[in-house]
């Protein structure tokens, strides 16, 4: 059994290697959180998530910039590829399934990839179509996979009116799919303009956003089916 | 700082380490890391140029961070993976222009670094900081002088023979269609893209290669 000392020192290991951007570190905590047989689950969220979340507060705060934000995310994802095939059904009340992409036009995927992270992590599964994706895409994807969510992401004000297309066509279809939607261009208000549930300034409130949509939801689809049940 | 990892670096491998100071020359993602170390390991045959590239960046972050200062590692140009997400700041950069402000050598006439002692027969890597180094002196001009050794020897003459300098870095040395087309060629006929014929040629560093074949 790991003793606490152990598991505190490890996770600390693997916050502070996401923290400073180093993946050798990052793989070498994950393996040895594998050997002391530590719980996976808990290396991902007390340990590399809570050094991305420090990294996030570090960028809010202009402490770190662009090249050290994708650094730091680059080590979480090696730390990640090993941890992840031994991660036991994350318990976080809800799970779904969420297609994402960069809207026609738009070839700026950073942003989109960071949420996609994210939800990576959260154990979501992700059906990500890329960037510069057909508006027609996301609907053909969010029907193949039967998606609970469609995330729509654009960079530039010329490429951001694309969304209000997929939102419609997405609406027409299957009027209770969530929608959310980000990127420089966008806010709230447009958000609410196109159609859209959630509007998400960056990945952490995306993922928090995307978990509480889900679970409304699902909250509806139980109701209705208990209706019909009666 | 710059005694420090110029020896540790020459004394793991590295053929010329430069310094530069890149203020206002980069994009603006990356311009709070506006010092370069400039690092450049000598080709050989059976010898993993990459392998010792990636190991002497490493040293370099290791330490620069130790003292706390931030890097960004920009890899070999041949050795640039594309699934990760700092990958995607590479295209705001470019080594030669790193080593020609590090004072490692120009741009010669075939579009390659060229160093006083190891002619176009580096491999480059850079790791950029804001360490407070010291820069050394860059190349201003061309050193090809008279010499249109590549361009009379460029099977596609793909070489403009234009010059390149530090006021006109954009000039068109090497009108690539061409040459990508000749390697695509040798491809199809050889199995293998290799051409290099303005390596070969470079009078500059070649008789270090002829020593060491005779050796």
């Amino acid at each position: 059994m790991v003793t606490e000392e152990k598991k505190a020192e490890l996770l600390e290991k693997l916050k502070s290697a996401v923290i400073a951007y180093d993946e050798d570190t990052a793989k070498e905590a994950a393996n040895e959180v594998l050997a002391v047989g530590m719980n996976a689950n808990d290396a991902i969220f007390n340990g590399l998530v809570s050094g991305m979340v420090e990294v996030g507060k570090m960028f809010e705060a202009q402490e770190y910039f662009v090249p050290e934000l994708l650094m730091c995310a680059d080590a979480l994802y090696a730390g990640l590829d090993i941890l992840k095939p031994h991660v036991q059904q994350m318990d976080l009340g809800v799970r779904g399934s969420v297609v994402i992409g960069t809207v026609e036009g738009d070839v700026h995927d950073i942003g989109k990839n960071i949420v996609k992270m994210m939800f990576d992590v959260a154990g979501f599964q992700v059906y990500d179509l890329g960037r510069d994706v057909p508006l027609d895409k996301f609907l053909e994807e969010q029907i193949r996979t039967d998606s609970d969510l469609v995330c729509l992401s654009a960079m530039m004000t010329t490429t951001m009116t694309g969304m209000k297309k997929v939102i419609d066509d997405l609406r027409k279809k299957n009027p209770n799919i969530k929608i959310m939607i980000g990127g420089a261009p966008v806010s709230q208000d447009v958000a609410d303009k196109y159609g859209a549930d959630g509007y998400a300034k960056d990945a952490t409130n995306a993922l928090k956003d995307a978990i509480n949509m889900i679970g409304s939801l699902k909250q509806m689809k139980d109701e209705a089916e208990a209706k019909k049940a009666k | 700082m710059n005694g420090v990892l110029r020896d540790e670096l020459l004394g793991q491998g590295a053929a010329v380490v430069g310094f530069a100071a890149l203020t206002g020359l980069l994009g603006a993602e990356i311009a709070h890391l506006d010092r370069a170390v400039s690092i450049a390991v000598a080709r050989r045959l059976n010898e993993d140029t990459l392998g010792i590239l990636t190991r002497l960046q490493k040293r370099a972050v290791r330490l620069l961070k130790v003292q706390g200062y931030r890097t960004l590692v920009l890899p070999p140009d041949s050795d640039r993976k594309k699934d990760t997400f700092v990958s995607k700041l590479y295209a705001l950069f470019n080594h030669k222009m790193a080593a020609t402000s590090a004072g490692i050598g120009w741009v010669g006439m075939n579009g390659l670094l060229i160093s006083p002692q190891h002619g176009p027969r580096l491999s480059l890597a850079t790791v950029l900081t804001d360490a407070p180094l010291a820069a050394d002196r860059p190349f201003e001009t061309s050193g090809c002088g008279a010499c249109t050794l590549c361009r009379d020897h460029c099977p596609s003459k793909a070489i403009t023979g234009a010059e390149w300098s530090r006021s006109n870095p954009f000039v068109e040395l090497v009108r690539l269609g061409e040459c990508r087309g000749h390697k695509a060629a040798g491809r199809q006929v050889a199995g293998k893209p290799n051409c290099g014929l303005c390596i070969t040629v470079c009078p500059y560093g070649r008789k270090n290669i002829n020593e060491e074949i005779l050796a």
